[in-house]
């Protein structure tokens, strides 16, 4: 009952964090991704893109590109329009434009295990092939597991007006190409220096200096142990020497399919599954 | 502001419809299908599958098998666990045990349009033609719950193929209830004995003499318009003479390979999928097809 009068009483000012819940306006642009995914970089990449006079940071972020997690209900309502929104929800048929990035689990599974540890979740030299079976279970993410988060969207609304997919992957080997995809489908008339111009100012390299500076200004950051960096490897591939064989095996036999449709390539791939593989197919088959 | 306030109260003494906002435990179990699918026929299924003592109403329904688009979140945490609970969501992943209920989108259209004069948020003289654009194009009262293709996309991309997650298509237990509704029996580990008794009381001729009696008082149907029955045609393949073409066109290019991937024949040339589509609709008719639980 208590609980119910704080949260009441954040209801009535609007200044809960609506999450989910937010209200969506039918002129948003959404950068959803599964966390740890890349998605804070693509924030920091359409941020300098639209605004290539101030500088996306970690003390502004929230506000060019809002994260409903992190602000309120009040301050959300009050961005300018349109609104371009940082979610790791799963399918929301309100969402009327999404740019979905997606990044190999494989990565994205390690990636989480250095993120929780910290988030202090995980205590330093917890069990990766623990946490591994965890995330594979969608235990470790309050937005499904990675393959419910990924199918769910890319079943309903790839190929379809008004989503856009792009693979972490493409984006490290080729980041003006792909960041030139986000502006045709921004509708943005954007140079070649342009897009030069926002991929430099998001660079790993630039993204690291600006987090030794101010991690604790950032909502994602500030309440976290300041000495494991929120911005990481960076590159794709790191799961080959970090993870067991067990653990590959574990993400490849619980998601083979979707995987080999987005292209990522499997260690294991079970020959006699290979050509009549279940999930494989969703993606394209679904358009 | 008014508006706000209400929602604020009504939050506070848990009366707010629970929706989505559900607090899901997890013995919980879904029956789980876009509007217009059979949802109401499956949960009176169910619940004479779980209680042969009490045949199924539309006045106990809410007891037996809670709706939990129709009830407040103070409610549904007091019914007895496990609950069975009613959902039109999309893919919730809080959800564990999923029944899903499949029906053809062009007979789920048909009947929509009923439902929603019935419901009096579109009037007579509203053409089918432009409901069924707003059908597919998720123009609807009913947008919050995706559009029929996302519904069931968002479901069966996720949860296809794993124990706990029951895919059936209408039609099926429209054609051979028994063999479906054992399906159901097995699946909360019911005597197949059951089967009989609850395909009877769950008959379309009892739940429309049940709805006569009992329309006026039932959350859904109340206040309702009572010259469009709730309980539809109950059966399948209408749209072939009821749907303009122009229509049928309009749902089939919007979800040709999904209908074909669950077995439903198009009607007009769609683009070819290949080998895709064909597998991936063998892997839907291998879930629609499985015996064991």
């Amino acid at each position: 009952m208590l609980k119910r009068i704080i949260a009441g009483t954040k209801l009535a000012f609007g200044l809960q964090r609506p999450g989910r819940n937010l209200v969506v306006l039918p002129d948003d642009v959404f950068i959803v991704s599964y966390p740890k995914s890349g998605n804070t970089w693509t924030r920091f990449l359409i941020g300098n893109l639209i605004h290539p006079r101030s500088p996306a940071d970690f003390s502004n972020i929230n506000l060019i590109i809002p994260d409903p997690e992190g602000l309120s209900k009040r301050q959300l309502a009050r961005m300018p329009r349109p609104r371009y929104i940082k979610s790791h929800q799963y399918f929301d048929p309100r969402y009327p434009k999404v740019i979905y990035v997606v990044r190999d689990p494989r990565d994205v599974a390690l990636s989480q295990y250095h993120f929780h540890r910290k988030r202090k979740l995980l205590a330093d030299g917890a069990s990766v092939e623990q946490f591994i079976s965890r995330f594979v279970a969608g235990k470790t993410s309050p937005y499904a597991s990675w393959g419910e988060n990924v199918a769910s969207w890319v079943a309903t609304r790839s190929g379809r007006p008004g989503f856009l997919l792009l693979r972490y992957e493409d984006m490290i080997e080729d980041t003006i190409r792909e960041l030139a995809k986000v502006a045709d489908f921004l509708g943005l008339d954007a140079s070649k220096e342009q897009l030069a111009h926002a991929v430099a100012r998001s660079s790993a390299h630039e993204m690291k200096r600006l987090e030794q500076k101010q991690a604790l200004l950032w909502s994602s950051t500030k309440e976290t142990r300041q000495d494991v960096p929120f911005v990481r490897a960076a590159k794709p591939g790191g799961w080959k020497s970090e993870l067991s064989e067990s653990s590959v095996r574990e993400i490849e036999s619980a998601w083979a399919g979707l995987m080999k449709s987005l292209n990522y390539a499997l260690r294991f791939d079970r020959a006699d599954t290979a050509g009549k593989d279940r999930d494989a197919v969703l993606s394209r088959v679904l358009r | 502001m008014i508006y706000g306030a209400k929602r604020i109260l009504r939050y506070l003494l848990g009366t707010d419809i629970a929706g989505r906002t559900l607090a899901v435990y997890p013995d919980d179990t879904f029956i789980v299908s876009y509007p217009r699918s059979g949802n109401t026929w499956t949960r009176f299924l169910v619940a004479n599958l779980l209680h042969p003592e009490e045949p199924a109403t539309f006045a106990n329904i809410e007891r037996l098998v809670p709706d939990s688009e129709a009830q407040s979140s103070r409610y549904l945490r007091r019914v007895s666990r496990p609950r069975v609970i009613k959902s039109h969501q999309h893919f919730d992943p809080r959800y564990r045990r999923v029944i899903y209920v499949v029906r053809d989108p062009r007979d789920v259209a048909l009947s929509y349009y009923d439902f929603e004069r019935k419901y009096r948020h579109i009037d007579d003289a509203y053409p089918l033609q432009d409901y069924v654009s707003d059908f597919v194009c998720g123009r609807l009262s009913s947008a919050g719950w995706g559009t029929w293709g996302e519904n069931v996309g968002s479901w069966l991309s996720t949860r296809r193929g794993r124990k706990d997650f029951l895919l059936l298509r209408y039609e099926d237990m429209l054609a051979n209830p028994a063999l479906e509704v054992a399906k159901i029996a097995a699946f909360f580990g019911i005597d197949a004995e059951r089967v009989r008794g609850a395909v009877e009381r769950s008959s379309v001729q009892r739940m429309r003499g049940l709805e006569k009696v009992q329309g006026k008082d039932w959350v859904s149907t109340k206040n309702k318009r009572s010259d469009i029955p709730f309980v539809g045609a109950a059966a399948s393949g209408h749209w072939k003479s009821k749907l303009p073409a122009d229509s049928i066109q309009e749902i089939e290019s919007a979800w040709g390979p999904l209908l074909a991937a669950l077995g439903y024949e198009l009607a007009t040339a769609q683009p070819e999928c290949g080998e895709l589509l064909q597998m991936f609709s063998s892997s839907v008719q291998r879930a629609l097809s499985r015996k064991r639980i």
